[in-house]
């Protein structure tokens, strides 16, 4: 198959306008263009649809109050009220990855989440974030977090490295998920249309009523994907304010 | 594959922190208290109809109460009114009957008085009937005349016989 049909290019970063500062490539991209896209949208839908502010809310106005309510009940089970404080910071971390995972679904739009770098990047603050406030609300006995309770002593050295390594990938694992599920959704997908031309006469219809199938899925999965990366950072913060 | 290719992984990461701490900012200082405050505002109005609709109820409920106890007070009274007035009924008429009663028995009483008098009366006429009748009857037979006196004896000491 040649480069420029290949399925992996889709994923390729285009710059827009460079610029370079200090001798870094803080270009200006598809990337980086698709994320300003996604504030907008988020930022614009949020202000627009509550601008009346009426008790009877409007269908937009509904949409918006579903999903402050939708995480604020997310938020609550897991963390309970300690969570409170911390509504805003997941919230935008669900609106973000939820649209851009959707801009990615609608065809040449580039997919920002699907960029391991992108990923890591929300999940290294996510990761930072809950460490500091583990220390912040136990201090040194947040290593505490690492000695599971109830277990014989001489299991210790085997089971502390295991959980300090399983903390540790936390930040891997929630970025990886993400950015594994939407590349390999995307590439399936330009892999079924590439069939949809090249199978002779009609039998490229078939890729294609999949594609269309798979399509709904893939909107499932966008959905799913940014429920997981806010319930797993809900329950990150509950972590670190109940060690066990 | 594009993903690992570090030429923009700076420029990815410095993009997503701006655009990211800017829909932070945003949602956190203006959007999501909008929401909020629509949201407080609505569950505030349901607590107040609700509040009020609970008043109306209580409200509904104190004055089926009052109408009710007022109606148990009216069905009292009036029972003990219905009540007074029977016992007066019955007395009234069972003094009323007495009266007539007592003033039958006079009438009764009165009247065999007279009944035995106009008795007596016609016994004794009869008697002196049947003393001229006898006396005529004995003259017309016998040429005998008897005196009264004779003829009374006789008869009283008939009727005693009688008797």
């Amino acid at each position: 198959m040649a480069a420029k049909d290949s399925p992996l290019k889709q994923f390729e970063i285009s710059t827009i306008s460079n610029i370079e500062v200090a001798g870094y490539n803080l270009s200006f991209t598809n990337s980086s263009f698709a994320m300003l896209i996604t504030v907008l949208i988020i930022t614009l839908f949020l202000t627009l649809t509550v601008n009346t502010r009426s008790i009877i809310p409007s269908r937009m106005q509904l949409i918006s109050e579903l999903m402050y309510n939708f995480i604020a009940q997310l938020l609550s089970d897991t963390v309970g009220d300690n969570g409170k404080k911390y509504f805003p910071f997941v919230f935008s971390l669900f609106m973000f990855v939820l649209i851009g995972n959707m801009i990615g679904m609608i065809p040449y739009q580039f997919t920002f989440t699907s960029h391991i770098i992108v990923t890591f990047g929300l999940a290294a603050v996510v990761f930072i974030g809950v460490t500091i406030l583990g220390f912040l609300n136990h201090g040194i006995k947040f290593f505490s977090f690492f000695v599971i309770p109830g277990v014989p002593f001489y299991m210790h050295p085997l089971l502390i490295p295991i959980e300090v390594i399983s903390y540790l990938s936390r930040p891997i694992s929630l970025s990886v998920r993400l950015f594994a599920n939407m590349l390999a959704g995307h590439t399936l997908l330009k892999v079924f249309a590439g069939f949809v031309v090249t199978m002779p006469f009609f039998t490229g219809a078939f890729p294609l009523a999949f594609i269309v199938a798979l399509t709904g899925l893939e909107i499932l999965i966008a959905f799913l994907q940014a429920y997981v990366f806010a319930i797993l950072t809900c329950l990150y913060i509950n972590d670190a304010y109940h060690l066990h | 594959m594009p993903q690992l290719n570090p030429e923009f992984f700076i420029s990815q990461l410095f993009w997503l922190t701006i655009f990211f701490t800017f829909l932070l900012v945003f949602l956190w200082k203006v959007s999501l208290p909008r929401i909020a405050t629509v949201i407080e505002k609505r569950q505030n109005k349901i607590d107040e109809n609700l509040s009020s609709a609970k008043e109306l109820q209580e409200e509904a409920h104190e004055i089926e109460k009052r109408i009710n106890d007022r109606l148990n007070v009216a069905k009292e009274e009036t029972n003990v009114k219905i009540k007074n007035t029977m016992s007066f009924l019955q007395e009234d008429a069972s003094s009323q009957l007495n009266l007539l009663d007592k003033e039958l028995e006079k009438k009764i009483s009165t009247s065999e008085k007279q009944i035995l008098i106009n008795r007596d009366n016609q016994m004794e006429k009869i008697n002196e009937e049947i003393v001229k009748i006898t006396k005529i009857t004995v003259s017309k037979l016998t040429d005998i005349n008897l005196s009264d006196s004779d003829i009374e004896k006789e008869i009283n000491s008939r009727k005693e016989a009688l008797n």
